[in-house]
């Protein structure tokens, strides 16, 4: 993705530092700070105290997120990198939806945060996980998400689940006890559940 | 005119027995004449066709009209059921030596136009409920009672093609109606609501009862329509 | 009532927020590689497969997208049956079997409606959760019967049968147990409708050939439109192809699908140039 040069806007919402570029968005009616301040409430609810990077893709309206953590440690920076649709409200295109920014940087920031623990430090880049990891990652961050007050469609995320490992009865116990859990492991996620 | 009929064989159980039986088995009571001449059979279809065409474009154009998504899509199904029952008619016509069905596809008598207009007018997107019993607590009824009434009456040896599409199309009915009904009772939820549909109710009665029934004052068997012959 | 029924006053509840084509186009995002080159595009391809990152929501979008879509299309075929008299086909008469066809219509239409409305909550979609493009009943507005036609059971038809094969083969490959069999069942009567569409088209403008070129003139501008600036077509860039299999079942010949093509194409180079414009006047680094 792109990263445009301009300068940031900051929040210290929470002791975690966040920045978000751009500053001001053309393609879209986003307001950086708002954001900002979206992503420090999640922080500071997940305990994350992490500097972190925001980088918004406004010239697509397609809506992948994905995080970087240069360490995994207290210290390190995390970037969260999100298409300008992961952040919009459907109804009215090009708008913001601070809903949707809860959910998809929520997600995301629940990723950094397991790979900061050691039970993740084989899980590859988010860029290098398969479509079955991703979704698998994905339904036990949307889980937790759920039950930390963020609005989630869980069916959303049954469907998703069952268009990666499949329509049966197996594959949604399977998907019942990740969206559950909430000490999984890297290896759970790659077994898509154990 | 009755038959008594002579079941069995009466000689001997052989080869030679006799395959002669009375045409009508015991059970079958069918009997002639019925209380319609082709000619008032024909008029009565005209009528019915012209109002179920009525109907079904009614209920095509409300489609748009109204924001409830479950409304919407019932009168989407009903609309069709509508114009089957049209088309039903309009085959009818020609077989009760109507060339011309167009003729005689009318309105029973001005009030009944008068009544369509009043059941349609409701256009707004608040107006569901005026919409619906227009045609579900007035006009349907007024169709199962036309339809019972012509069945009921009519020959089933002479008349047997229009009584199986009356079965057909008041089975439609039925179900149109019981639909309409079970939607209206979910909207009406205020005494508002119930004074709205009471009232709206009430206007079209009016027009009706002028009209005398979707074929005139003879819809029902209950008035005379000999000077309407033809319709408006 | 009145006799003919304006797109701005489509009855929805609170759920539904509407949009057109205007304000769409006016998006200057694009996830299509506006560069005169494709090489650095964000994927090999934009076709709608489960083997796409976004194969859920995507193709959640696209349902919701077929949803309101049906219920414009139940919308346009009810007022059809209702806004004009029956007559002979001149003027703004319609044949009365034409009218009868349209309540048909009208009734599948309906199903689609509900056959949409379960699989958006097997999906997990909320109703209304996408904004809705009205363009669908524009096509269905025209004041002649004949362009409604030519703008709805050829134009609108000839898409859903491109859009319900897409998420057909993609039910089927990534093994969904409703959504092939409910795609499948709505393409037959897609099929139906065009055939429909064609039947009487050529029927009521049999001894008015310039009222058929008038028609076939405006569904080629509902084609273009429904489009949706190259989102169909037959190149790699595009989520859904053209179906041509089942258009030729539904009686498009192979010129008419092949204009429609390169009208598609037409479509997308005339989006990507207006998204470089776009991103030029606003300074943007495409």
């Amino acid at each position: 993705m792109s990263e445009p040069s301009t300068s940031t806007a900051t929040a210290a919402v929470s002791t975690a530092k966040v920045t978000v570029s751009p500053e001001e968005f053309t393609f879209v009616e986003y307001d950086a700070t708002e954001i900002a301040t979206i992503v420090a409430e999640l922080a500071a609810q997940l305990e994350i105290a992490n500097p972190i990077r925001v980088i918004v893709d406004e010239t697509t309206p397609l809506a992948k997120v994905y995080e970087e953590i240069d360490a995994a440690s207290s210290d390190a920076t995390i970037t969260l990198h999100a298409e300008s649709g992961a952040l919009e409200d459907r109804k009215h295109p090009q708008s913001f939806s601070p809903k949707a920014a809860r959910e998809s940087l929520g997600r995301i920031l629940l990723r950094a945060h397991d790979r900061m623990r050691p039970e993740f430090a084989d899980a590859p880049p988010d860029l290098e996980l398969t479509l079955e990891q991703n979704a698998a990652w994905d339904t036990y961050c949307a889980g937790r998400l759920a039950r930390m007050g963020v609005e989630v469609n869980q069916q959303r995320w049954r469907y998703n689940h069952r268009n990666r490992f499949g329509f049966d009865d197996g594959v949604d116990a399977k998907f019942d006890l990740i969206w559950s859990s909430d000490d999984l492991r890297w290896s759970d996620i790659a077994a898509g559940g154990g | 005119m009755s038959n008594v009929a002579v079941m069995g064989n009466t000689g001997t159980a052989t080869d030679t027995a006799s395959t002669a039986r009375a045409p009508f088995a015991p059970w079958d009571r069918r009997d002639i004449p019925g209380s319609f001449s082709v000619e008032a059979t024909a008029r009565r279809v005209g009528n019915y066709k012209w109002t179920e065409m009525k109907l079904f474009e009614a209920l095509g154009g409300w489609i748009a009209t109204v924001p409830e998504l479950d409304v919407k899509m019932r009168l989407g199904t009903h609309c069709y059921h509508h114009a089957w029952h049209a088309d039903l008619w309009h085959k009818r016509l020609p077989e009760l030596r109507e060339m011309k069905p167009e003729r005689l596809t009318v309105p029973a008598n001005e009030a009944m136009e008068r009544f369509i207009e009043a059941m349609t007018e409701p256009e707004a997107p608040e107006l569901t409920i005026e919409k619906l019993v227009g045609v579900y607590r007035v006009l349907i009824p007024r169709f199962i009672a036309a339809y019972t009434y012509h069945r009921n009456n009519t020959s089933e040896i002479t008349d047997a093609p229009t009584i199986r599409s009356i079965n057909f199309i008041l089975q439609d009915e039925f179900d149109d109606w019981r639909d309409g009904e079970m939607l209206l009772q979910s909207l009406i939820t205020t005494r508002d609501h119930v004074r709205r549909a009471a009232e709206h109710q009430a206007r079209l009665e009016a027009i009706m009862v002028e009209a005398g029934g979707i074929t005139g004052a003879d819809s029902i068997g209950t008035g005379d329509n000999t000077n309407t012959e033809g319709g408006a | 009532m009145r006799q003919f029924f304006p797109v701005e006053d489509l009855a929805r509840d609170e759920r539904f927020v509407q949009t057109n084509m205007a304000e769409r186009m006016k998006d200057g995002r694009t996830a299509i590689d506006v560069k005169a080159s494709s090489a650095k595009s964000r994927g090999a391809t934009k076709r709608l497969t489960p083997d796409r990152h976004d194969a859920s929501d995507a193709a959640r979008g696209l349902m919701h997208g077929i949803m309101v879509g049906e219920i414009q299309a139940l919308e346009g075929a009810g007022r059809t049956a209702h806004d004009f008299a029956t007559g002979d086909g001149t003027n703004d008469t319609v044949p009365f079997e034409l009218k009868l066809d349209m309540a048909r219509q009208a009734w599948d239409e309906a199903r689609h409606v509900e056959i949409s409305a379960k699989l958006s909550d097997w999906m997990g979609t909320e109703l209304g959760e996408f904004a809705e493009n009205t363009v669908l009943f524009e096509a269905a507005c025209s004041n002649d019967p004949v362009l409604r036609l030519a703008g709805v059971n050829r134009a609108l038809e000839g898409l859903a049968i491109d859009v319900f094969t897409q998420m057909k083969e993609f039910g089927d490959v990534a093994g969904d147990p409703y959504l092939e069999f409910c795609e499948d069942w709505m393409l037959a009567d897609e099929v139906t409708h065009v055939k429909m569409g064609s039947d009487w088209l050529r029927k009521v403008t049999a001894n008015d050939p310039d009222r058929r070129t008038k028609a076939l003139e405006f569904q080629q501008v509902v084609d273009k439109l429904f489009s949706f600036g190259g989102a169909r077509g037959e190149s790699a860039e595009s989520s859904f192809s053209l179906a041509r299999r089942f258009r030729e079942l539904a009686g498009f010949t192979d010129d008419e699908v092949d204009t429609i093509s390169q009208m598609d194409h037409e479509a997308l180079e005339e989006r990507k140039e207006a998204v470089r414009k776009y991103r030029e006047r606003v300074g943007a680094d495409a």
